[in-house]
């Protein structure tokens, strides 16, 4: 502490101005340096002297006999005698009584001085708490803000999935429907009639055939195997037999591999079928004949 | 009269070596070990004299002491409270407390007066707190009011001062340091204001309001040691 802050404080406390924090420094520092009570008092006598400046005022004569039959009733009360007695051990009750205001005014002071400080104490910790709490909801703000973005984001993208999804139902719906179309115009599996043709020839009983015939389409197939290779001048001739004509429907000419006896026909019969009875082929001129005339190869059943 | 004021403040403006140290030109020593025999300012050792008599329980010493002091006791706390009534009570009960707490003056801690003043203008200014009239007397009080201006054009402002030597040395004193320390030291005297108070009625910073009081304080020492 240099000589200007001392005199400082030695200057406030002649005018009696030192706050707490300055008392308690301004006592520290006596208890330091014992020259400086000596500046502290030099200093209040000199602001003493600022009384004399003040307007001059006379106290009326009356105050002066007011104070001394005060005294005179004190000291004749209590006072003397304890002065004259044992001033040193035995306080005069005014001076007890001071003592005693001064003690509680101290314990009333240190105790509203604790719960100033406790309740300041207090304070702080609650706004701490409410500048805590304040950056968590800013915090959770901000956070719900940018969770909602992504979920609008995300049910955009949903949105988009579940149309394209639609789109493509729907273009598998329209196809189903194609499918079913076709099938319904293809006809099923179960209305398909197939049949094996059997060998009539003596010279041949290995060979076969066998007839898919599509009701709906008005269409078949017809496979063989080993039959016996055809003259240059003949044909073999597919016959479907229906019972609402006279005689077999005529189902188209065909030849097989001279080698092999295989053979294949897609056939369209030349009148509409309803049903097919059985399916036969005989051996005819080249060209096919209108009814047959030659000899039965092959039959089905 | 000037020699008694020159006397009275003689103990204790002796301030050599402010700057390298506290060292006092003279000892003042405590007034219950030590005599005031080793005092020069003979105004100030017969007031320290009074107020032993004082503690040993002698009421005539109190009436002297009264006679000495009661004027500018009275003007001070006057001036503090702008009311005779109080200003009575006041000096009344100050010199009570100097009748009751004699003993327990201690001369290092300055003059006899300087005692019995801060008694006087601690009670003023505690009254004049309680009585919770302090905005209204600052609404109220100018500075010229403050019984230091030399322009003051207060109630027998003048005719009081020359009617004391002490009043008109004091006064001298005061009117050489320059104004703005004399306006810290007037309103730090009488108005009973807080230094950050006085601060804001001058609006001044705190810490120029403080050098203010310390420069105006230790000049004004030195102008009445100068004037001895």
């Amino acid at each position: 502490m240099n000589a200007e802050r001392h005199e400082d404080l030695a200057a406030l406390a002649a005018l009696d101005l030192l706050n707490p924090a300055e008392q308690a420094e301004f006592t520290a520092a006596l208890a330091q340096h014992p020259e400086l009570a000596t500046l502290a008092g030099s200093l209040r006598s000199t602001a003493a002297e600022l009384a004399h400046a003040a307007p001059a005022a006379e106290p009326p004569a009356a105050l002066k006999i007011r104070l001394l039959k005060t005294i005179a009733g004190d000291a004749s009360a209590a006072r003397a005698p304890i002065v004259t007695a044992s001033r040193s051990t035995i306080l005069p009750f005014p001076t007890w009584i001071g003592f005693a205001t001064a003690a509680c005014f101290a314990c009333l002071a240190a105790y509203f001085a604790q719960a100033y400080f406790n309740q300041s104490a207090l304070n702080s910790a609650f706004r701490d708490q409410q500048s805590l709490a304040d950056l968590s909801l800013r915090s959770t703000k901000n956070q719900l803000a940018a969770e909602r973005l992504i979920a609008q984001r995300e049910l955009a993208d949903a949105a988009k999935r579940a149309s394209d999804s639609a789109a493509l139902v729907t273009t598998l719906e329209s196809r189903l429907a194609e499918t079913k179309q076709q099938l319904i115009t293809q006809g099923t599996l179960a209305d398909y009639k197939i049949a094996t043709l059997a060998s009539l020839l003596g010279n041949s009983p290995q060979a076969v055939a066998v007839a898919v015939w599509n009701p709906s389409s008005q269409e078949g197939v017809l496979t063989v195997q080993k039959l016996p290779a055809l003259a240059a001048d003949k044909d073999y001739q597919l016959w479907v037999v229906d019972p609402q004509y006279s005689i077999p429907v005529d189902g188209g000419v065909f030849k097989v591999d001279p080698t092999t006896g295989e053979g294949r026909l897609i056939f369209h019969p030349n009148r509409p079928v309803q049903t097919v009875a059985k399916f036969a082929v005989s051996l005819e001129r080249k060209g096919g004949v209108p009814k047959a005339e030659g000899p039965m190869v092959l039959i089905g059943p | 009269m000037p020699l008694l004021l020159s006397t009275h403040l003689s103990g204790y403006i002796l301030w050599t070596n402010r700057v390298h140290g506290f060292e006092p030109a003279r000892t003042i020593r405590r007034m219950k070990t030590e005599p005031t025999a080793d005092l020069s300012d003979a105004r100030h050792a017969a007031d320290a004299r009074l107020l032993g008599l004082v503690a040993a329980g002698d009421s005539a010493a109190l009436g002297e002491l009264y006679d000495r002091f009661s004027r500018p006791l009275y003007a001070t706390a006057l001036r503090i409270l702008n009311d005779p009534g109080e200003a009575q009570d006041i000096v009344h009960d100050a010199f009570v407390a100097v009748w009751e707490k004699a003993a327990s003056f201690e001369t290092a801690r300055g003059t006899a007066f300087s005692w019995v003043l801060t008694l006087t203008r601690n009670r003023a200014i505690d009254r004049l707190r309680s009585r919770r009239r302090r905005h209204e007397l600052l609404e109220t009080s100018a500075l010229s009011d403050l019984g230091l201006d030399e322009n003051s054009s207060g109630p027998g402002a003048d005719s009081a001062a020359s009617s004391s030597d002490q009043a008109t040395t004091l006064r001298a004193a005061v009117a050489a340091l320059p104004a703005d320390q004399q306006r810290a030291l007037k309103l730090a005297f009488f108005s009973g204001l807080t230094q950050e108070e006085i601060a804001a009625r001058l609006e001044t910073p705190l810490g120029t309001i403080k050098a203010r009081i310390r420069r105006g304080l230790l000049k004004l020492r030195d102008q009445l040691a100068n004037r001895l």
